[in-house]
């Protein structure tokens, strides 16, 4: 019986694109946390211990739609012109620091350590101290995620000034570039790249320390928007509000993630933690 | 003999202390001087900026009262619960997310929508649902701690040498032994660092949520302070919190490697 040694043509594994495969599995799971989370809401609707109230996904959803058609772009606005400027200084103030650091010796080994020992006090340690210089305006919160930036890129840009390779170094030499030749083309470049990448890092950092600046100097802003609806026991809105924060946070992260890739293919860094 | 070892006291030693003590000192020395001078050039009054002398005069009048070591055990007990927590249960899911194919596919979409709403956006939530007890804390510092886990896990798990699971299957481990015994261990150098960035995540997590709504902790004591324009003792707060932190990420420094060598 010849036939049986046939490659029997059973059922492929593969039927399916795995594409739609991961589709289809990643919206069952989100409709297993929307169903488990309207179930909660419906047992805990008639007191829950100490969640004393959770609103259902719909009330969310309906009052973040009431959110939008009001108020959300004028606070969205503000709290990413806070963070556009304060990472914007933070950045740059790291940049430049850290080539004075990374490529002076002398500064490096007296300075570093004093950055290193900075560090270790996050940006949010610095809340109350900057409401106290700089009140409860725009440059407090300016102030403080320019610190939570700076505090991240810093590491990266001494790293990326000292990370110019020994040959390149040489063969520039070779080639009779003089000193600012050589430091234009080839330690600012590579500075700035990881600069980049701190920065793309970072972000997370400035945007939680926006949060925190927001929720403690509240005057406008989401965080100020986040603090007015906890103090008036609107739990939907409260919700609301945080999926704001998460989605604005997701969509900052994916725009630098992508213009990442495009401006340095060759750097595949994965995603770092914030620190 | 003699003049070797003499040597190698002024060729080695002597720059080393020069370069790892002395020139760290005297940058610390230029930080100082600079405060001072500000305040006498400006003519700051204390509630701006105190001195560094009268500063660390208040953390060390601050080290001798029941009352700061109070608000510092507060703090570490939040934190310590809330990070065992969160790590046990980060591991767990990541490691169930790396193992399983259908299951990372399945989880992702909520894992990455949550993630990405900042622990610090729970605090007002926290605060609604468990007011200013300490089990709104724990459960903020695990939540920051878990999602950092997680992905660190799951990335860690992923990853594993291919070659590690071939061998593991082929002595005939079934997929919970490989998991537990291969998979586990050779992810544990990632998951260590990742435990170390998480504490770091946690310990401002604890401190921001005592911003808010607190009855007792380092957070609460810095901003009670901040309100009464006790600059200098806001400082020292801040130093005591920088302090604390720098101790809990050494600790668990030195926890994961003794676990690593115990391996």
């Amino acid at each position: 019986m010849a036939t049986t040694l046939q490659p029997v043509a059973t059922a492929s594994p593969r039927r399916f694109p795995p594409r739609a495969v991961a589709w289809v599995l990643g919206a069952a799971g989100g409709a297993v946390a929307i169903a488990a989370w309207t179930l909660l809401s419906h047992l805990l609707a008639h007191g829950g211990g100490v969640i004393n109230r959770l609103p259902g996904p719909l009330s969310v959803v309906r009052e973040l739609i009431r959110y939008a058609g009001t108020d959300l772009a004028k606070d969205l606005a503000f709290s990413l012109r806070v963070f556009a400027i304060g990472w914007l200084i933070g950045a740059a103030a790291a940049a430049v620091t850290g080539l004075l650091l990374g490529r002076s010796r002398w500064l490096g080994k007296v300075f570093l350590p004093v950055v290193e020992a900075i560090r270790p006090v996050s940006s949010i340690a610095w809340v109350p101290l900057s409401i106290v210089w700089f009140g409860f305006g725009l440059t407090s919160k300016v102030f403080l995620v320019g610190l939570a930036v700076f505090l991240v890129v810093i590491v990266y840009a001494v790293d990326g000034s000292r990370r110019v390779p020994a040959d390149l170094e040489r063969t520039a030499t070779m080639l009779g570039m003089n000193g600012w030749q050589r430091f234009r083309s080839l330690v600012l470049p590579g500075t700035l790249a990881e600069v980049l990448i701190g920065s793309r890092v970072a972000l997370m950092a400035g945007w939680g320390t926006v949060i925190v600046a927001e929720l403690v100097a509240a005057d406008s802003g989401l965080g100020a928007h986040l603090i007015s609806v906890e103090q008036s026991y609107d739990v939907p809105a409260v919700i609301a509000t945080m999926l704001c924060f998460g989605v604005t946070g997701w969509l900052m992260n994916g725009a630098f993630s992508f213009a990442e890739r495009r401006l340095m293919p060759w750097r595949h860094d994965g995603e770092t933690h914030d620190r | 003999m003699k003049r070797s070892v003499h040597l190698v006291a002024k060729r080695v030693l002597l720059p080393l202390v020069a370069h790892r003590v002395l020139l760290p000192l005297v940058g610390v020395a230029c930080v100082l001087a600079a405060w001072e001078a500000t305040l006498i050039v400006y003519r700051l009054p204390a509630i701006v900026l105190p001195s560094p002398w009268s500063v660390a005069a208040t953390l060390a009048e601050l080290a001798g009262t029941a009352a700061f070591w109070r608000d510092v055990g507060v703090s570490l007990y939040e934190f310590i619960a809330g990070y065992t927590l969160g790590v046990v249960l980060g591991v767990a899911i990541g490691m169930l997310i790396g193992e399983s194919r259908h299951f990372r596919m399945a989880a992702t979409p909520v894992v990455e929508l949550l993630r990405f709403i900042v622990p610090f956006a729970w605090i007002p939530l926290t605060i609604l649902w468990f007011g200013t007890s300490y089990t709104g804390k724990i459960l903020l510092v695990a939540y920051a701690v878990f999602f950092v886990m997680v992905v660190s896990t799951a990335r860690a798990v992923i990853h594993v040498e291919p070659t590690l699971s071939r061998v593991g299957t082929m002595l005939g481990m079934g997929p919970w032994r490989l998991a537990w015994q291969v998979h586990l261990r050779a992810a544990a150098p990632m998951l260590a660092s990742a435990a170390r960035a998480a504490a770091a995540i946690g310990w401002i997590a604890v401190v921001a949520a005592e911003y808010i709504g607190a009855s007792a902790g380092l957070g609460l004591m810095i901003t009670n302070a901040a309100t009464s324009l006790a600059t200098p003792v806001v400082i020292a707060g801040m130093i005591a919190i920088g302090i604390v932190g720098a101790g809990v990420s050494a600790c668990i420094g030195l926890l994961s490697r003794a676990w690593l060598d115990y391996r």
